[in-house]
């Protein structure tokens, strides 16, 4: 969705915001991979998860000098200015216990103020999973995880991707996904 | 073949990564590379049949991670695993194929000729850049065999059979090599039409490190096509 030489700040940084739980973890592996497409990936993951994989996942970053931020800038101009983009790995479709609790009550409430781009993964963070959002964030991008959730439907960015190739035949059988055609050997696919 | 070593501690103790994140990315940049270089639509036989021969250890699993999304890649593999380590890795890695309806066969095919009927290419991940010293059965016989097939053969890392510094001029001579990480000193005696370099994992300060000069990805690409 934002190649490289599309992207209008001289640096191509990305602000990467990670949740406790799952949808978090999964951003850290984003990050990292950011970095090796090189992009300037910045992360901020201020509740850390105690799981021993989630927390090697935090280390494979620090390793590869992705630097962590110890606060949100509450000035979202400051995010606006410092970055092209802000990949939204905060609540995934655990949502609803989480949204309320902090730090991610004020991680959304800046979030939905940015004017820079928003990807989110799996469920914009904030939004029912089944029902979508009043008022919530609106992301630009929504990358879908297996398949898309309910509150897809209410989608309204430029984007809609799914990674959900890994899912074996009979599993999307059974779930009766229906998944598009990937093409080539790609792990996503536009919607 | 200690460089290579050494770097996979590094990966391992420093980074932190564990052996099924990079095993994933390694089998899926060997499958990618395989679909770059030989298209299912160009396959002489009735179906895009592919024949994986899985050795006893990690070079074993990154051709089950492979064969599995080779699957879905819309190709149709088929496992050879006699030797198979005790360890969840290894038993996860053997379910999820197995799961995706991916057979296994109970003995090898006897006879070169067989080979080359049915699967249009076979995967060799038998032996790795760990590999060491004699070739222990039943694997002699499978090289021996597999050294007289003419359908194409994609090496994974190291063409089975070969010194991981020196090669082998009389062992397999596989037309595809996909280098792990980074090619390793036997691929300078690889002579076949297709080398790949895959395992899009090594973060640039390792690179830097042990100097493996390697040029970039293309794009979000996994593999890159050195020839």
């Amino acid at each position: 969705a934002f190649p490289l030489p599309s992207l209008p700040r001289k640096q191509p940084t990305v602000l990467v915001v990670c949740g406790p739980a799952q949808n978090g973890a999964i951003g850290l592996v984003c990050a990292r991979h950011l970095r090796i497409f090189d992009y300037e990936p910045t992360i901020f993951y201020p509740k850390r998860s105690p799981d021993p994989l989630y927390r090697d996942f935090t280390t494979q970053c620090e390793k590869m000098d992705i630097p962590f931020l110890s606060s949100l800038p509450t000035e979202v101009q400051l995010i606006n200015d410092a970055y092209n983009a802000v990949v939204d790995a905060v609540l995934g479709a655990e949502g609803e216990a989480g949204e309320g609790r902090e730090p991610c009550a004020a991680i959304l409430a800046t979030l939905k103020h940015v004017r820079i781009p928003i990807v989110s993964l799996d469920v914009p963070s904030g939004w029912d999973v089944e029902a979508g959002s009043s008022g919530g964030i609106s992301p630009d991008v929504l990358v879908s995880l297996s398949a898309p959730k309910q509150c897809a439907r209410r989608f309204l960015g430029r984007q809609h991707f799914v990674a959900g190739r890994f899912l074996p035949y009979d599993v999307q059988k059974k779930f009766e996904l229906n998944p598009p055609e990937y093409p080539g050997t790609e792990c996503v696919v536009a919607l | 073949q200690e460089e290579a070593q050494a770097i996979d501690q590094e990966l391992f103790t420093e980074y932190k990564f564990s052996v099924d994140q990079l095993m994933e990315l390694a089998g899926l940049s060997c499958a990618t590379a395989i679909a770059k270089a030989y298209p299912a639509s160009s396959f002489t036989t009735s179906q895009p049949t592919v024949l994986v021969v899985c050795g006893p250890g990690n070079n074993g699993g990154d051709g089950l991670v492979c064969a599995r999304h080779l699957k879905m890649f819309g190709y149709e593999p088929t496992v050879y695993y006699p030797k198979r380590p005790n360890k969840p890795l290894f038993e996860g890695l053997t379910t999820q194929c197995q799961k995706m309806d991916i057979p296994f066969l109970p003995e090898f095919p006897a006879e070169a000729a067989l080979i080359d009927e049915l699967y249009g290419l076979v995967v060799d991940a038998i032996f790795g850049f760990s590999f060491k010293g004699a070739v222990r059965e039943p694997f002699g016989s499978i090289l021996g065999t597999l050294e007289r097939i003419t359908v194409p053969i994609a090496s994974i890392d190291i063409p089975s059979g070969w010194d991981v510094e020196k090669g082998k001029a009389d062992g397999l001579q596989p037309d595809m090599l996909i280098s792990l990480t980074a090619p390793k000193k036997a691929a300078m005696h690889f002579t076949g039409r297709y080398h790949f370099l895959g395992g899009r994992f090594v973060p640039a300060t390792l690179q830097e490190k042990y100097a493996l000069n390697l040029p970039p990805y293309p794009e979000t690409d996994c593999v890159l096509q050195l020839t």
